[in-house]
Formats: structure tokens, C-alpha cells, sequence
């Protein structure tokens, strides 16, 4: 299959599993569009590590939980590119705010929702409706280890990605028939600035079948399997990747 | 947009995506009850007519329709408003 003009979109692709998913992504052959908020040199960097290797890639900003400007830009940008095809999205871009209930404010608990799971649901609905025009497409959503078990110190972290996981099956129960597959990956503790000043790594380890921490290229190969046709059988599946952390 | 270009865009759309007989495409025939879509193929419908039409609408007077001369109505009627902005 020929992947040229099949673009695929990485939200949150300017540092750690984004950047990784998306230097995979182009790796596969796909045409990526990486998406930050506030980090364009990370976002920049990425493209141009993708483009000195041979593939193709653009930068695109955007904050996921601002509707107006996902929908402007990438109306903006599929305007200006009319031989792309929207093929994928990687719904990737997160926050964390952690703290215990009895301490959360309610914009602690508001900006991760919105985050993570507005953010999501914009990005899914304008890329599904550009999808189901063409009867081809995947979407695959960061849930986490959270989201699965819960956390304490994350209940919003870990509602928002509980949302993300039970989001992911009800829009594959919609899109299915026509030929569009939706699916999840649930990391665990992989090593990126969201984890690096997590309290008690060294102990945490003892607790992973695995006794490590993941790296974000572990990740991106099980994207990269899902997004493939060698997945093409999977859809409102949730994959975890979590060195046995948790066994779903 | 002329009233009639709307219908016949849409009428192709719907009998290329859907495929629906011309004859099938009136404007009293029911969305559910005679042209046998359900609500997914309503999704459709809506995204492929927008595509055709490059009319944006809205989504909830688009849950209200029920015929088809309710969606060639809702899509001038859109499509007059945009003129104007
Ligand atoms: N690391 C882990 O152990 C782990 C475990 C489970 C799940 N996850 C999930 O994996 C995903 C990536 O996490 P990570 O560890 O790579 O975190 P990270 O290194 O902190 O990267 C987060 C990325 O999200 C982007 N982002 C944040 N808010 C955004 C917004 N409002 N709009 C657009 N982009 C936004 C950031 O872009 P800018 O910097 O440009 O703002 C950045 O590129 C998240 O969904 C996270 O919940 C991570």
C-alpha cells in the first residue's frame, strides 16, 4: 500500500511518546502532521529529524482543548493541502496535575479533562467526519495504566483517561462498518518528563515484572502495529504496554 | 446556492454513497421509514452533503430533519444564511 499522501496526525508531538510516535510514524511511510501548544522547537526538531531520514512531516499548532483552533488550523492546513488525506490520528497530547482529592482545585480537575478528554473528542469528531468520506482510517487514543486501574493522587488524571478508553469503544461501535478502526494504548511508566520526578521510581521498579521503566520507542512500535493493516481485525481495543505492571 | 443545484447534489450524493434510486428521491420520502437509512448512515448523509455542498450545518437543526425536502430545506436555507454573513 502506498502511504504518500496519507497523513497522519500526532497530537502532542513535541517531546516524549509524540515525538517518538511520530518519528515512527513517518518512519512506516505515513505523512505526519505534529501538532504542540506551547513547544514549537521541540515540534520543529522533530520534523526536521523525520525529514533528514527521508520522510514527511509539518509542524502544526494548536491547543487540543480550544474547539475554534483545532478545527481552524487544520481546516487551514488540509485546505492548503488538498492532495493530503487525512488517514490517522494519534490523539496523544496529555497533561497531569496530580494531587489528592481533598486537595484538588476545581481547575486542577477542569484542565485535565479538557485536556485529555475534550481534547480528544475534538480532535476524533473533525477527523472521523473527514474519514468517513473516504470509508478508511484509524485512530488511536493514549489512555494510561490509570485510566484502567485508577490512581490515587490522579482521580482527574485517571477519569480523563478512563473517559478516553470507554470513548474509544462507543465511537468503534459507530465507525466500524465503515471500514474505520479505533483503538487505545495504555502505558505504564515510561520514561518521559511527565514521569520524571515521579516519587519513588526506584521502588516502583520492583513492582514491574519487567524491572524497568519503558522508553517511549516501546511505545511507538505498538502504535505503529495498530495503526497497521497488520491490525486490521482490531478495533475499540485498549493495549496495554506496561512491563506486565498490570495485566488487563 | 439555487434551491434546484441543492437538490441534485444531494440527490447524487445520496444515491452514489447510499445507493438509492433516483426514483426513491422525493422530497416527502422518509429518511428512516422509506429510504431505510438509520442514524449512522445520518452521519454520513450530513458529512457527505457538506462535503458536496460545502455548507457547514448545524448539528443540532440537523438531528430535527426527518424527509428529505427537510434536508434540501435545511441546506438552503444554511447556504442562504452564509451568503449574507
Ligand atoms: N510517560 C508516561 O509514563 C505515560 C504513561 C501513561 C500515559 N501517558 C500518556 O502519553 C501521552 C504523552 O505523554 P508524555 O509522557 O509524552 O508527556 P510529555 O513529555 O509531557 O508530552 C506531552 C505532550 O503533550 C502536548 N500537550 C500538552 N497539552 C497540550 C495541549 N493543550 N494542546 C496540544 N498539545 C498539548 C505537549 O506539547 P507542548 O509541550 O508543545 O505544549 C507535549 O508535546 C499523554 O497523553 C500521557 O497522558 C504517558
Amino acid at each position: 500500500m502506498s502511504l504518500n499522501n496519507k497523513v497522519v496526525i500526532v497530537t502532542g508531538g513535541s517531546s516524549g511518546l509524540g515525538l517518538a510516535i511520530s518519528k515512527r510514524m513517518a518512519k512506516d511511510g505515513y505523512q505526519v502532521l505534529i501538532n504542540y501548544n506551547s513547544n514549537e522547537e521541540g515540534a520543529a526538531r522533530c520534523r526536521d529529524e523525520i525529514t533528514k531520514a527521508g520522510g514527511r512531516a509539518s509542524i502544526i499548532q494548536f491547543n487540543v482543548s480550544d474547539r475554534e483552533q483545532v478545527e481552524a488550523s487544520l481546516e487551514k492546513f488540509f485546505g492548503e493541502n488538498s492532495d493530503a488525506q487525512l488517514y490517522g490520528l494519534i490523539n496523544n497530547a496529555g497533561i497531569t496535575k496530580d494531587t489528592l482529592v481533598g486537595l484538588m482545585s476545581d481547575d486542577d480537575f477542569k484542565d485535565v479533562i479538557e485536556t485529555n478528554l475534550y481534547g480528544s473528542f475534538y480532535l476524533m469528531r473533525w477527523s472521523v467526519k473527514k474519514m468517513l468520506l473516504k470509508k478508511e482510517g484509524f485512530v488511536i487514543n493514549m489512555a494510561s495504566l490509570s485510566g484502567q486501574v485508577g490512581n490515587g493522587g490522579q482521580a482527574n488524571y485517571a477519569a480523563s483517561k478512563a473517559g478516553v478508553i470507554a470513548m474509544t469503544k462507543s465511537l468503534a461501535n459507530e465507525v466500524g462498518r465503515r471500514g474505520i478502526r479505533i483503538n487505545c494504548v495504555a502505558p505504564g511508566i515510561i520514561e518521559t518528563k511527565m514521569t520524571e520526578n515521579i516519587p519513588f521510581l526506584e521502588e516502583m521498579k520492583k513492582n514491574i515484572p519487567l524491572r524497568r521503566i519503558g522508553k517511549p520507542e516501546e511505545v511507538a512500535s505498538v502504535v505503529s502495529f495498530l495503526a497497521s493493516t497488520e491490525a486490521s481485525y482490531m478495533t475499540g481495543q485498549t493495549l496495554s504496554v506496561n512491563g506486565g505492571l498490570y495485566f488487563s | 446556492m439555487e434551491k434546484q443545484l441543492i437538490v441534485d447534489g444531494i440527490n447524487e450524493t445520496l444515491s452514489e454513497e447510499f445507493e438509492l434510486g433516483i426514483d426513491k428521491l422525493t422530497p416527502d420520502a422518509h429518511l428512516f421509514d422509506d429510504l431505510g437509512l438509520d442514524s449512522l448512515d445520518a452521519v454520513d448523509m450530513l458529512v457527505h452533503i457538506e462535503d458536496k455542498t460545502g455548507v457547514k450545518m448545524d448539528v443540532e437543526q440537523f438531528q430535527k430533519v426527518k424527509t428529505l425536502g427537510d434536508v434540501y430545506d435545511l441546506v438552503a436555507e444554511v447556504s442562504s444564511q452564509s451568503k449574507l454573513n
